[in-house]
């Protein structure tokens, strides 16, 4: 990825400036939204992932320890995906981890167990509440902007 | 399948809350199936958005507004390519989304 933000900084007009979006690297909640109540499924810790978004921040702080960008603001917010269903998150999920798993050499045979173990939490809880329950992951987000120093 | 991303917008929020795109020439790196590139795009001069999945890239042409396309060039690309190809300051704003290159 460093070589990516050379590059980056090459196409950048002199004092240009970068924003970089990127989880955190910690578990994300599923929760069930439901009457003003939320109650938790359980955490989604995909290993790679995690690693991915530490990779990134390493990146980041690297380049910027060598001068090519200066970090001027940084903060992080939730972005939530709502799944209509139980059914839809773990085929998104799953369909994201065999993504990933083909791009990366890393077995995805402790993610999607993980995942299902998860959904069929989910489904439980589901099933115990009246209709309009809402299924949601949540992921804590960073973002900074950097600016291109030349 | 109705999945819904950020229907808050707080990703929105805080990329405004960064960035000031009147008139930039912006680059969007990894822009998928233009998410994110639709909610900032008619405040930028321009906008080159590449990704390099085809299904996802597909999505975002199909689905991009017609008042946007003078603002919008989708490329079908991954970015060591593209940056190959691209002449040196050239952007004002790069946007890396949820894209670890």
């Amino acid at each position: 990825m460093v070589h990516a933000l050379e590059e980056i900084h090459r196409l950048l007009k002199p004092t240009g400036m970068l924003i970089d979006i990127h989880p955190v690297a910690e578990a994300s909640p599923i929760e069930i939204h439901h009457g003003g109540k939320i109650d938790l499924a359980g955490n989604l810790s995909v290993r790679q992932w995690l690693t991915d978004y530490q990779q990134a921040d390493i990146a980041l702080a690297e380049i910027t320890q060598r001068g090519l960008f200066a970090i001027e603001r940084e903060s992080v917010f939730d972005s939530l995906t709502h799944y209509e269903s139980v059914e839809e998150m773990r085929t998104s999920l799953k369909e994201a981890i065999a993504k990933f798993a083909r791009e990366v050499v890393q077995s995805a045979d402790e993610a999607v167990p993980q995942v299902e173990a998860l959904a069929e939490r989910a489904e439980e809880l589901m099933q115990a509440l009246v209709s309009g329950a809402e299924l949601i992951v949540r992921e804590r987000t960073h973002i900074s902007r950097l600016r291109a120093i030349r | 399948m109705a999945i819904r991303i950020d229907p808050e917008n707080n990703e929105t929020r805080a990329l405004f809350d960064m960035v000031d795109f009147s008139g930039q020439n912006v680059l969007e790196i990894g822009c998928g199936d233009g998410r994110l590139t639709w909610r900032y795009a008619d405040k930028a001069a321009h906008v080159t958005a590449i990704e390099p999945a085809t299904k996802l890239i597909a999505q975002a042409r199909e689905d991009l507004p017609s008042q946007l396309q003078d603002h919008i060039e989708f490329q079908d690309i991954a970015f060591a390519e593209f940056a190959a190809a691209s002449a040196p300051s050239a952007f004002d704003i790069v946007i890396l989304s949820w894209s670890l290159c």
